[in-house]
């Protein structure tokens, strides 16, 4: 499980001035090191920005370099050379892409002397990626929950990072193309397809990010032992995102991944509610904890990214109860969090249809025809017509059994197409023009039986598409 | 043991990349595992182990091959110690191989001592399920019933003493082996009342003889799920339930098995034992009249008739249902409307519709039968139901 060499390679090339399409075939070549490197990922797309350092001897004169990523998945046309100091002595004149080898590139870099430089290397990988995930895991009670949030860096780039620095961005950023596939195509081909939006975008999306970035000459170097005490993971808005930046350095092999502590909210306040909402939670009474990403909870520093949650409860006796898992969408600050525990088989929801009946009945009366009996002559007009318009009116009893060792809350809201009056002694509102809402408790052991009609005019009847909530 | 959990011996600067050289580890053993089967939807399982750490970071590598964990799933917590020298002790980070069923903890230790930990998994393959195993008196007044936890282990992985717990009752202690399937009796309940129950439905049970109109009489054992029929301490769960009932001589009969719905507190568990052939009803649609009121606008007047013979030695009551809807589809009237009824003056069953178990579209009655006398004379008992279905058209 050793690092493998190093798959991308800068290369000292010791030719002539002549430059590198000299068609020799031996060169002379040496291997400056990589001395630090910083991995920003952005996890919204398959996009890192890899900016590394190190330090090269120019000559006076013209100083080929070769830069090599073969097996990787770099964007060839993201890779860019910086000069750190003795501004203005040295010059990049061209960049070459050989045909003959699509994953490798040499810089003629011109220096008035011979100079020590510490050159940078940037360029966008694809195969780095983060990821959020959760463990909530609730008192016995279900009052208090612990939340842990974690981070979760895999690199499948083909590249292993050593001792980098790693910095995760929050947030959706726009592109124009997928890095995985430019880096699969010869440069000729990925120049064919540029644009002027392509490069202007997305170059300036990641890089400006950068911008605001500490230098990594600024960086305070770990110290190679590890800490024997957890990682921070500081955050920092910046714009419309925000930047996890790991403490200190990670290494992170190819094909690995590591997973990081990104926050620890011990009593996060806690609220359980049921919820009838067919459209949000299917046709059923859902459990759901609530709780808030605000500072109170001991949350609220970042917004709290995509990823996924398993909730778990303790069961008194140092165990855990398994509750449920399921992917929480980005929770901005100061929004509600909610975790859906699906069904409570101790709490029972039937919803049943009491009565029926129709009136305010419309015929719409068409052409009358008269008939004549045979014999006495007595006549019968009958006026043909159709039932036009009606009011339908539906009782209903939504009734809750709580069989649970609490006392519960139960939030319900159902939705009536149509031009409908929604009638009861509940405490009812509308929630939209076609959706009313009612909140109930239920003691422990204890049942309730939420009666209510809904009249719903049909036909000629129907002047509205809207439920109007009436009292009695 | 597919699930291994090794302490490597490393210095805490040894990279995670050079562990496959290490030879040097420790095995932590299993002190306690507990297996929770309260979800329906996962099993998970919990392991305790006592961890020699040393003052540092400590490398602890726990692996799952062939076995199927989710690997999201899985949760390193430090217990409070017991003896009192408690180490401090956190998950700096978790390092997971690339192409292994693996990970490696980073624990960072504040000294040199044992911790205590456990690790909770979901682990796929171990499943259970619940069944029922009910003895009923002669008189079929009252039963025993027991109730079984079924588990079936085919998660590739034993646990050799592990603490069970299905969300109500006590914890069991039992080994749980390789592709092992297990009956582990829960509970029993020695004096559960229960009812039989003989009911029709011509749209649920249909015709014993279509051409004569003879409906179908289906038995079922009702057992209510309440403390006055010596249930309702919990929630039935699904399951299988095999009946057996006493013979008088000291031995029992296997009268037949259904499937127990789950059954909540306070609602029943109606368990098919077979169709009554000494319960005889004959069901007929004696009236159906039209009565306009404008337009197309019409009232059904409906009557239907029953007509009951028990040639059973002891009185029964019959349940009768019918369901509104299909009523009215059997008269040949077909929208998509609620129907609205009334009872009509010419009804003649007893009593009115069950207040608890009729509702807009449903009726059910309680007849009382009764049974034939000394000489085996059967008295035919006649019902009608009379319905007016109102404002209705096409």
């Amino acid at each position: 499980m050793n690092y493998p060499r190093h798959i991308i390679a800068l290369l000292f090339v010791l030719l002539g001035c002549s430059g590198i399409a000299s068609g020799n075939n031996l060169d002379l070549s040496t291997v400056p090191d990589r001395e630090r490197v910083q991995l920003t990922i952005y996890n919204s797309e398959d996009l890192t920005l890899v900016r590394e350092t190190r330090l090269v001897s120019f000559k006076k004169g013209m100083n080929p370099l070769q830069f090599s990523w073969a097996n990787t998945l770099i964007d060839p046309t993201s890779v860019e050379l910086e000069f750190r100091g003795q501004a203005g002595r040295l010059e990049v004149l061209d960049t070459t892409f050989p045909h003959a080898k699509p994953q490798m590139l040499y810089w003629n870099v011109r220096s008035e002397e011979n100079v020590e430089v510490r050159i940078e290397i940037s360029y966008f990988t694809s195969g780095i990626s983060w990821a959020g995930d959760y463990v909530a895991i609730s008192n016995p009670e279900e009052t208090t929950l612990r939340m842990e949030g974690f981070v979760r860096v895999s690199n499948r780039s083909g590249e292993p990072y050593a001792n980098a620095q790693v910095r995760l961005v929050v947030g959706k950023i726009n592109l124009v193309e997928k890095i995985a596939e430019l880096a699969r195509m010869p440069v000729a081909r990925v120049q064919a397809m540029e644009k002027r939006e392509y490069t202007k975008l997305r170059q300036k999306v990641a890089r400006k990010m950068m911008a605001p970035a500490v230098a990594m000459e600024g960086l305070v170097v770990m110290d190679m032992e590890e800490s024997a005490v957890p990682k921070q993971v500081e955050k920092e808005g910046l714009g419309e995102y925000f930047i996890y930046t790991i403490e200190g350095r990670e290494s992170i092999p190819d094909g690995w991944s590591k997973r990081l502590r990104s926050f620890d909210a011990a009593r996060v306040p806690l609220k359980v509610v049921y919820r009838y909402r067919k459209g949000e939670y299917g046709d059923r009474l859902v459990r759901l904890y609530l709780l808030q990403n605000d500072k109170k909870s001991g949350l609220g520093i970042t917004p709290i990214p995509n990823g996924k949650v398993q909730i778990f409860r303790h069961n008194g006796r140092e165990g855990l109860s398994y509750l449920a898992s399921q992917s929480i969408k980005y929770v901005p600050i100061g929004d509600r969090i909610e975790l859906n525990l699906g069904v409570d088989p101790e709490v029972v929801f039937e919803l049943i249809k009491e009565r029926v009946s129709r009136d305010n009945i419309w015929i719409r009366l068409n052409k009358g025809r008269v008939y004549k009996r045979v014999g006495d002559g007595s006549f019968i007009v009958d006026h043909k017509g159709a039932v036009a318009g009606w009011d339908e009116r539906q009782q209903f009893n939504q009734r809750i059994r709580n069989y649970t060792g609490q006392k519960i809350l139960v939030e319900i809201r159902r939705s009536y197409p149509g031009d409908v009056t929604f009638r009861s002694r509940l405490d009812a509102n509308s929630h939209d023009y076609r959706s009313v809402e009612y909140t109930s408790e239920v003691a422990v052991g204890g049942r309730v039986d939420l009666r209510h009609e809904v009249i719903t005019r049909s036909g000629y009847n129907a002047k509205q598409q809207q439920v109007k909530v009436v009292g009695g | 043991m597919n699930i291994r959990l090794l302490l490597l011996l490393l210095l805490a600067a040894i990279p995670l990349e050079t562990m496959a050289r290490i030879k040097l580890i420790t095995l932590p053993v299993r002190e306690r595992v507990e297996i929770q089967l309260d979800s329906a939807q996962a099993t998970l399982v919990e392991e305790e182990r006592i961890v020699p750490l040393i003052k540092g970071v400590n490398q602890v590598d726990f692996s799952w091959a062939n076995t199927r964990i989710d690997s999201d799933s899985i949760l390193f917590r430090m217990l409070p110690a017991q003896s009192g020298s408690e180490v401090d002790a956190k998950v700096l980070s978790v390092s997971y191989p690339p192409n292994e069923n693996a990970l490696v903890w980073s624990v960072g230790a504040d000294r040199s001592g044992s911790a205590r930990v456990r690790i909770s998994y979901l682990l796929g393959g171990l499943d259970r399920s619940f069944h029922y195993r009910a003895v009923a008196t002669k008189d079929e007044s009252s039963l025993r019933l027991a109730q079984y936890l079924r588990l079936k282990n085919h998660s590739n992985e034993s646990y050799a003493q592990s603490r069970l717990w299905v969300g109500f009752g006590d914890q069991l202690q039992r080994p749980v082996g390789l592709n092992e399937t297990k009956d582990l009796l829960l509970k029993h309940y020695d004096q559960v009342q229960v009812q039989k129950r003989y009911s029709v439905d011509v749209n649920e049970y249909g015709y014993i003889q279509a051409a004569k109109k003879k409906l179908k009489v289906p038995m079922h054992y009702v057992l209510k799920n309440d403390a006055a029929h010596g249930l309702g301490q919990v929630a039935l769960p699904f399951g299988k339930v095999r009946i057996f009932q006493q013979d008088g001589k000291g031995s029992t009969t296997f009268v037949g098995e259904d499937w127990g719905r789950f059954t909540p507190r306070d609602d029943e568990m109606e368990l098919y034992l077979g169709v009554a052939r000494d319960i005889v009803v004959k069901r007929t649609i004696e009236r159906r009249e039209r009565n306009k009121i404008s337009g197309n606008l019409y009232d059904y007047d409906v009557v239907v008739k029953y007509e009951v013979e028990n040639f059973k030695e002891k009185p029964v009551m019959l349940d009768i249902r019918e369901q509104l809807p299909k009523l009215r589809a059997e008269l040949g009237l077909t929208n998509r409307r609620d129907v609205q009824w009334k009872l009509g003056r010419d009804t003649t069953l007893p009593a009115g519709p069950d207040p608890e178990k009729s509702d807009a579209d449903r009726l059910l009655f309680h007849v009382d039968l009764t049974p034939q006398n000394s000489s085996g004379k059967v008295q035919k008992q006649v019902y009608k139901l009379h319905l007016v279905l109102q404002n209705e058209w096409r």
